[in-house]
């Protein structure tokens, strides 16, 4: 299916604008830095591969490539000859969209620029079942996601048996595809081939919050009042400031006992019990204690003892659940403490 | 094959980014001090192979063609390497070659980095872009496009590893490593991390950079050079005696790169809870030295991340597979073990100018040979994606 969108390779927003800056070096003297790029353009060749990503986008098929003599089976099908047979011709033949992960997958927190909008996202490598009834020889790599919330440690495992989903918008690319758990799909999920993205029921993360329960309110409205005292700090570090500089977002944080809401805009933000409808991002913490202690820690100075891990790891832990991938909110406001520090605010 | 010796060294300091150099001076600046501490005349060398790993990161391709003159090679040979992560290694591979063949007597084996030049204007900070620059190493078709990268992928190892060995790798022991490493380096001068102090705490409290893998645990992004001189035996005992000093002896040499494809079959494909690689690279080295494992006193090796290293180590043969949290329960690489591991503070830090790195390793064993009387000692690098690629060379002192 082609996708008739147009999006641009690289965003605007990484452009390099033209300049020479001087700075100062370590010996005190100015040095000059210009700002440039590598610039290529590219149509970049599918060659061999093409057969294999046509059929990804055309019919949601998989397809492998089969060695004659000594059986082995390999997806995707990077070689065309056996290497192991002396390069016997290999032969097409598809393979099943279910399969067992090879290992335990793994969380990308800090990514490469162009993958910054996807954070955090999980990869990991995949046997796929063939038609005769074994598992591939070699594995394919997948993206893999969870249909309750942000992907996070424990959903899968090294065994975990997979279902591979088709995108419902395919160009012919890896990414047309990713794996779930099959613990995720009812029978009928798991038998139906090709399965499409919009056959998955996506959980509302809302619902994965536990009711409101008394002996939590007073946890929420302490964190609600640290979250008031950081912003008044924020206000007084240009580090911090710029932490959140240019950064606009409404996150809904959903607690046991009850909600609150951020309201983020240049360098600062709003904390409000009475959340609009304009919600951009929901964070679930069923553990609200975990997110004060976060509180506790940012107001601490430079050298007292800190207890809690970062925001960024309760996400890839499993303890914030976020209701779609992005992470950037929760990387800038990682910053802060420091800055705050760095600026002798606390 | 003829006897390879090492006779000289120099270094840069590493440094996170050098406004104030290039990477032509600062290739120059290692040259210049390699050939002073070798105690010989630039125009004395034959020729030199030079190892820069990326392009993207010099901002030129074929840099190494701007070298040529400026580390006093005109008109001689210079020959380029790039192999990932472990590029100072195979490029030390390569030295030695040159020399081992008989086709020449001294050869400049130099490496060099630029890397934080690299700049994501849109996150207005270098790191997202060095990420990016390095995961330009993974294939367009298959792996690239889902966001693999250096990390993702050494973090990939890593899991699988504990999947095959649950408990090894035991996040408490990783962090006393990474404690130890940073108390070793505040006796490199050069180390980009002199003055640190980081705690075992702290990396337990340092955020995930890839699940399970914290940013403590990694190693650094640094702008450096180091250069060091390789001899034949004719030529080091000549200029032994000029200097008076003994030269360091390569007396084995081992690498091995493992496919692409991850797989179930070790012969065929990429098994990832293995650094299959390391393991053959340490086999064949050790071998051709007729020396063990326990023969070795003083190793510095390629730690990528921190838990890549322990399972490194355990591919050597230093503890079995699985066993890895013995190097620090039972002591063998903490102060007054059996072995002594990373004493520049490895790439975590010291320094990881990729190019360079493994030759800084080779200055850091010949330092410590000299100043504590070690006799046999070994050096290690890795790279590519999955930890693909191992290089690993015996050093000793008298044979």
């Amino acid at each position: 299916m082609a996708n008739n969108k147009k999006n641009w390779v690289i965003p605007e927003s990484m452009w390099p604008e033209k300049n020479i800056e001087r700075v100062r070096g370590r010996d005190g003297k100015d040095y000059l830095v210009q700002n440039d790029v590598m610039f290529t353009g590219v149509k970049h060749t599918r060659g061999e591969f093409s057969r294999f990503f046509i059929e990804l986008c055309d019919n949601a098929r998989i397809l492998a490539h089969r060695c004659p003599r000594c059986r082995k089976i390999i997806v995707p099908p990077s070689e065309q000859r056996c290497p192991q047979c002396n390069f016997v011709e290999m032969v097409e033949e598809y393979v099943r969209d279910v399969g067992v992960m090879v290992a335990t997958p793994v969380i990308t927190a800090f990514p490469p620029s162009r993958f910054k909008e996807e954070i955090p996202f999980g990869s990991g490598y995949v046997f796929l079942e063939t038609n005769g009834g074994g598992l591939t020889d070699q594995a394919l790599a997948v993206r893999v996601k969870t249909t309750a919330g942000s992907i996070r440690p424990g959903i899968f495992t090294r065994g975990t048996p997979v279902k591979i989903v088709f995108c419902h918008e395919r160009l012919g690319e890896i990414l047309d595809v990713f794996a779930v758990p099959q613990s995720e799909l009812t029978p009928e999920q798991i038998a139906r081939s090709p399965l499409f993205e919009y056959s998955l029921v996506w959980t509302d993360a809302a619902k994965l919050a536990a009711s409101d329960e008394p002996v939590f309110k007073e946890t929420l409205e302490r964190c609600v009042r640290l979250f008031c005292q950081l912003r008044d700090k924020i206000s007084l570090s240009s580090r911090a400031r710029e932490n959140l500089k240019g950064w606009l977002r409404v996150v809904d944080i959903k607690t046991p006992g009850g909600s609150f809401q951020l309201r983020f805009y240049t360098e600062s933000f709003v904390v409000t019990r009475n959340p609009e409808n304009d919600v951009q991002l929901t964070f679930i913490i069923n553990e609200p204690e975990l997110l004060l202690n976060w509180l506790e820690d940012s107001m601490k100075g430079e050298n007292e003892k800190l207890e809690s891990p970062a925001l960024t790891d309760l996400v890839l832990e499993g303890k914030i659940i976020m209701d779609k991938p992005e992470l950037e909110t929760i990387n800038r406001l990682d910053r802060i403490p420091r800055s705050l520090r760095r600026d002798r605010v606390i | 094959m003829r006897d390879v010796a090492v006779i000289g060294a120099g270094m840069t300091p590493c440094r996170s980014r050098w406004l104030e150099k290039t990477q032509w001076e600062l290739a120059q600046m290692a040259t210049a001090e390699a050939v002073k501490d070798a105690g010989i005349h630039v125009d004395e060398l034959d020729g030199g192979v030079v190892g820069i790993y990326n392009d993207i990161f010099e901002f030129q391709a074929i840099p190494e063609s701007g070298l040529q003159g400026i580390i006093g090679l005109a008109n001689k040979p210079l020959k380029r390497c790039s192999s990932g992560g472990a590029t100072g290694a195979y490029t030390m591979l390569e030295g030695y070659t040159w020399v081992a063949s008989g086709l020449y007597d001294l050869v400049l084996v130099l490496g060099v980095e630029k890397a934080l030049d690299c700049y994501d204007f849109e996150a207005q900070s270098p790191t997202p872009a060095v990420v990016q620059t390095i995961g330009y190493s993974w294939d367009p078709w298959f792996e690239r496009p889902l966001g693999h990268h250096a990390s993702q992928s050494y973090a990939q190892v890593v899991a699988a590893y504990m999947d095959e060995h649950p408990g090894d790798l035991d996040p408490t022991v990783r962090a006393k490593i990474v404690e130890l490493l940073c108390e070793q380096a505040q006796s490199n001068p050069y180390a980009q991390r002199l003055g640190e102090k980081v705690t075992a705490d702290q990396v337990l409290r340092s955020p995930y950079v890839v699940y399970p893998i914290r940013k403590l645990e990694t190693c650094v992004y640094t702008e450096g050079a180091c250069a060091l001189i390789f001899a034949s035996r004719k030529m080091a005992k000549r200029i032994q005696k000029r200097t008076g000093r003994d030269p360091v002896w390569i007396t084995g040499v081992g690498a091995a790169n493992e496919p692409y494809f991850v797989g179930r079959d070790v012969n065929r494909f990429k098994v990832l809870h293995r650094i299959y690689s390391d393991y053959i690279a340490f086999q064949k080295a050790l071998k051709m030295a007729k020396r063990s494992i326990n023969d070795i006193q003083v190793m510095e090796l390629h730690d990528a991340f921190v838990p890549q290293l322990m399972i490194t180590l355990a591919e050597a043969g230093v503890v079995p597979l699985g066993h890895a949290n013995d190097l620090v329960n039972e002591g063998i690489i903490m102060p007054g073990g059996r072995l002594l591991v990373n004493p520049s503070g490895g790439l975590v830090f010291g320094g990881h100018f990729v190019g360079g790195s493994n030759m800084m390793s080779t200055w850091s064993v010949m330092r410590e040979m000299y100043s504590r009387g070690f006799e046999r000692g070994m050096i290690h690098g890795t790279g590519a994606s999955l930890s693909m690629f191992g290089v690993a060379m015996v050093l000793e002192r008298r044979v």
